[in-house]
C-alpha cells in the first residue's frame, strides 16, 4: 500500500496533470490477503510486483442459484458466494477470523487512502477526479457473479430470473455508489462498463437486458445529485442514441473505441466527453503521433468545451513516459481558449 | 443421413438447444454415423462464424452456440472412440505469459474446432517453453497466441523469438486480441494478427489452404 501511494506521489511530482484518479493499483490488499481471495491476482502476490492486477472470472454463482439470490442477496453472498471465492472459507473457524482480519485490513487501507487523498490535495493541489464506484446491474451479474458464458446462457435459458436478479441490484448499486463515495456529490462516480459494448449483445438483448437497469441506476444517482463517469470500455457507437435519453449532465461519457465524431454529434453539448487517446499509441507510438492525435481531438471535440483529455483505457505499465508527456504538453499548449 | 446433417446444422445455427440435443440423441439411437453428426454441427458452426463476420450474430450467439456444441459433443464423443477423426490440421493456442484472460481465446477455439481443426489449448499465462514443446510434439504448422493486456507485448515478442531460436522457422504465428494491429504484429514479429474470432478462422484456412 505504501509503495502504491508512493507511486502516485511520484507521478504527481513528475507530471503536470489537473486531477488524479487515486492510487496506481488496487488498494484492497489487506482483505485480499486475509481471506485468501481466489478471484483476483495481485501484483506482488500471485503476480510479479511491477504488473497490473488481474481478475479471474468464473461462474462463482451457478445457474440454479437465482432463487436464493433474489430471495436474500446478502444471505446468499455470505453463505454461498464468499466460500466459493476465498480459500480461508474452507474452514468455518478460519472464515470468521478472516472476515474480521479482512474488515480491519480494509479499514486500514481505506484510511491510508483517505490520508493520501488529503495530502495530494494539500501538497500538490490535485483534487481527485472521482469518488466512489458502482456498476451496471448486468455487469455485476456478468463480471462477478455468473461470468460471461453464464450470463449469455441465462439470457436464452432463464431470462425472467436474470431480469428479476438485476432488478434486485438496482437499489443496491445506487447505494453502493453513494456509500463508496462517502456521500460526495461534487465529483463523478466511477462506473466501468463492460458487457454492454459492441458486439457482446445483439440489439434486442441490449435493449432488454443491459439498458433498462443501467438507466435506472444512473437516474437514481442523478436524483441524489451524483453524476456518473460512464466509463464505456470498448465500442459503444451503436448505443449512443439510447445513452442520449439520460438527463442532461447526468454523465461524463468516456470514449475508448467508440466513434468520437458520432459521440460528439449525439452527446456533445449535453454531456462532458473524455478519453480516446489510444493506449497502443501511448505504448508503441511516437510523441509526434500522440501530439497530432491530441491536437485533432482538441480541434474536433473540445472546441466548445466539455472535454477531458484522457487515455482511451486504463494506462498500463507499458506506456512510454515521453508519450504521456506529449499528451499532457499538447493539451497544455494547444488546449487553450 | 443427409437430413440428420442438415437438421443438426439448422438447429445449431438457430440456437435451438433442445432440438440439437434431441436430434443427436435420436441419431445415436438409430446408430447413425457419429462423424456425420459432427459434420452437421461443424457446418452449423461455420455458418454461425459467417453470420458473426457479417454482423448478424453477436458474441452472445457465438457463446450460446459454443455451449450447445459442447453439450452435443459430450453425447457424441464416446461413439467417436476408435474412429479415425479427420482434422484439417493441428493448431497450438494459449494466452501469453503474464496474462490470465481466456474468454477471447475460448471463443476462437470454439470456432476453430467448429471448422474442423484439432486445437491444442495450453490455457493461460503460458511460458515460451510450453508453446515450443507443444508445437514440436504436435508438429503444428500454426501457433496462435491470445493477449488482452497491452503490457504483455514483450512476453509475446520474446515467445516468438524463442520459437524461432528453437529452429521452428516454418511455423506460422498468429496473434489475436482486441487491441492488436499491424504495428503490434510487426513489433512482435508475428505472421498474422486478428482482432475478432472469425479472423482467427480465416487465417487458419489460409495457412492450411483449406
Amino acid at each position: 500500500m505504501d509503495i502504491n501511494i508512493a507511486c502516485s506521489n511520484k507521478f504527481l511530482e513528475d507530471f503536470d496533470v489537473d486531477t488524479v484518479v487515486g492510487p496506481t493499483s488496487l488498494w484492497m490488499g489487506g482483505i485480499h490477503d486475509a481471506t485468501g481471495a481466489r478471484y483476483i491476482k495481485f501484483a506482488g502476490r500471485e503476480l510479479e510486483p511491477d504488473k497490473q492486477f488481474q481478475f479471474q472470472e468464473a461462474d462463482y454463482m451457478k445457474a440454479d442459484d437465482y432463487d436464493d439470490f433474489i430471495e436474500n442477496p446478502t444471505k446468499w453472498i455470505l453463505t454461498t458466494y464468499l466460500p466459493r471465492q476465498h480459500k480461508e472459507f474452507e474452514d468455518p473457524y478460519r472464515a470468521h477470523l478472516s472476515l474480521i482480519k479482512g474488515a480491519a485490513g480494509m479499514a486500514m487501507n481505506q484510511g491510508m487512502l483517505e490520508e493520501a487523498g488529503k495530502r495530494w490535495a494539500k501538497e500538490y493541489g490535485f483534487p481527485m477526479s472521482q469518488t466512489g464506484m458502482t456498476k451496471a446491474p448486468f455487469d455485476t451479474m456478468g463480471d462477478t457473479l455468473r461470468g460471461l458464458t453464464g450470463i449469455m446462457m441465462d439470457m436464452h435459458m432463464q431470462p425472467d430470473k436474470l431480469l428479476a436478479a438485476m432488478d434486485v441490484l438496482v437499489d443496491h448499486n445506487i447505494y453502493y455508489g453513494m456509500a463508496t463515495a462517502g456521500g460526495d456529490t461534487t465529483l463523478p462516480l466511477f462506473m466501468p462498463l463492460h458487457r454492454g459494448s459492441y458486439p457482446f449483445l445483439n440489439p434486442e438483448q441490449w435493449d432488454k437486458f443491459y439498458w433498462p437497469t443501467l438507466k435506472k441506476v444512473i437516474e437514481g444517482l442523478w436524483e441524489k445529485g451524483k453524476r456518473t463517469l460512464f466509463y464505456a470500455e470498448g465500442n459503444w457507437t451503436p448505443y449512443l442514441e439510447k445513452i442520449a435519453e439520460l438527463p442532461d449532465k447526468s454523465i461524463v461519457f468516456h470514449v475508448d473505441t467508440t466513434d468520437m465524431k458520432k459521440a460528439k454529434e449525439i452527446l456533445g453539448g449535453r454531456f462532458c466527453i473524455s478519453g480516446n487517446v489510444p493506449n497502443t499509441m501511448l505504448a508503441y507510438g511516437t510523441p509526434e503521433e500522440v501530439r497530432d492525435y491530441c491536437k485533432k481531438l482538441i480541434d474536433e471535440v473540445a472546441g466548445d468545451g466539455g472535454f477531458l483529455m484522457d487515455a482511451a483505457g486504463v494506462v498500463q505499465w507499458d506506456a512510454k513516459e515521453e508519450n504521456i508527456r506529449a499528451m499532457i504538453e499538447t493539451t497544455r499548449e494547444y488546449g487553450v481558449y | 443421413m443427409a437430413n440428420h446433417i442438415e437438421e443438426l446444422k439448422n438447429a445449431i445455427v438457430e440456437l435451438e438447444a433442445d432440438k440439437v440435443i434431441s436430434s443427436v440423441k435420436a441419431g445415436l439411437e438409430e446408430e447413425a454415423n457419429p462423424m456425420d453428426m459432427v459434420e452437421g454441427l461443424q457446418a452449423g458452426m461455420v455458418e454461425i462464424g459467417n453470420r458473426f463476420a457479417k454482423g448478424e450474430y453477436f458474441l452472445s450467439e457465438l457463446i450460446m452456440s459454443g455451449e450447445i456444441m459442447k453439450n452435443a459433443m459430450a453425447l457424441i464423443e464416446p461413439k467417436l472412440a476408435g474412429l479415425e477423426q479427420e482434422y484439417k490440421g493441428n493448431i497450438v493456442i494459449g494466452t501469453v505469459k503474464g496474462d490470465i484472460h481466456d474468454l477471447g481465446k475460448n471463443i476462437v477455439i470454439m470456432l476453430l474446432k467448429g471448422s474442423g481443426y484439432n486445437v491444442i489449448d495450453l490455457g493461460v499465462d503460458v511460458p515460451a517453453e510450453k508453446f515450443i514443446e507443444a508445437v514440436k510434439e504436435h508438429e503444428a504448422p500454426l501457433l496462435a497466441m491470445s493477449v488482452l493486456l497491452t503490457g504483455c507485448q514483450d512476453p509475446m515478442k520474446d515467445t516468438i523469438k524463442a520459437v524461432r531460436d528453437a529452429g521452428l522457422n516454418d511455423v506460422k504465428v498468429l496473434i489475436g486480441g482486441n487491441y492488436i494491429d499491424e504495428k503490434v504484429k510487426e513489433y512482435c514479429g508475428a505472421d498474422y494478427f486478428g482482432t475478432t474470432a472469425d479472423e482467427g478462422v480465416k487465417v487458419a484456412n489460409q495457412v492450411f489452404g483449406a
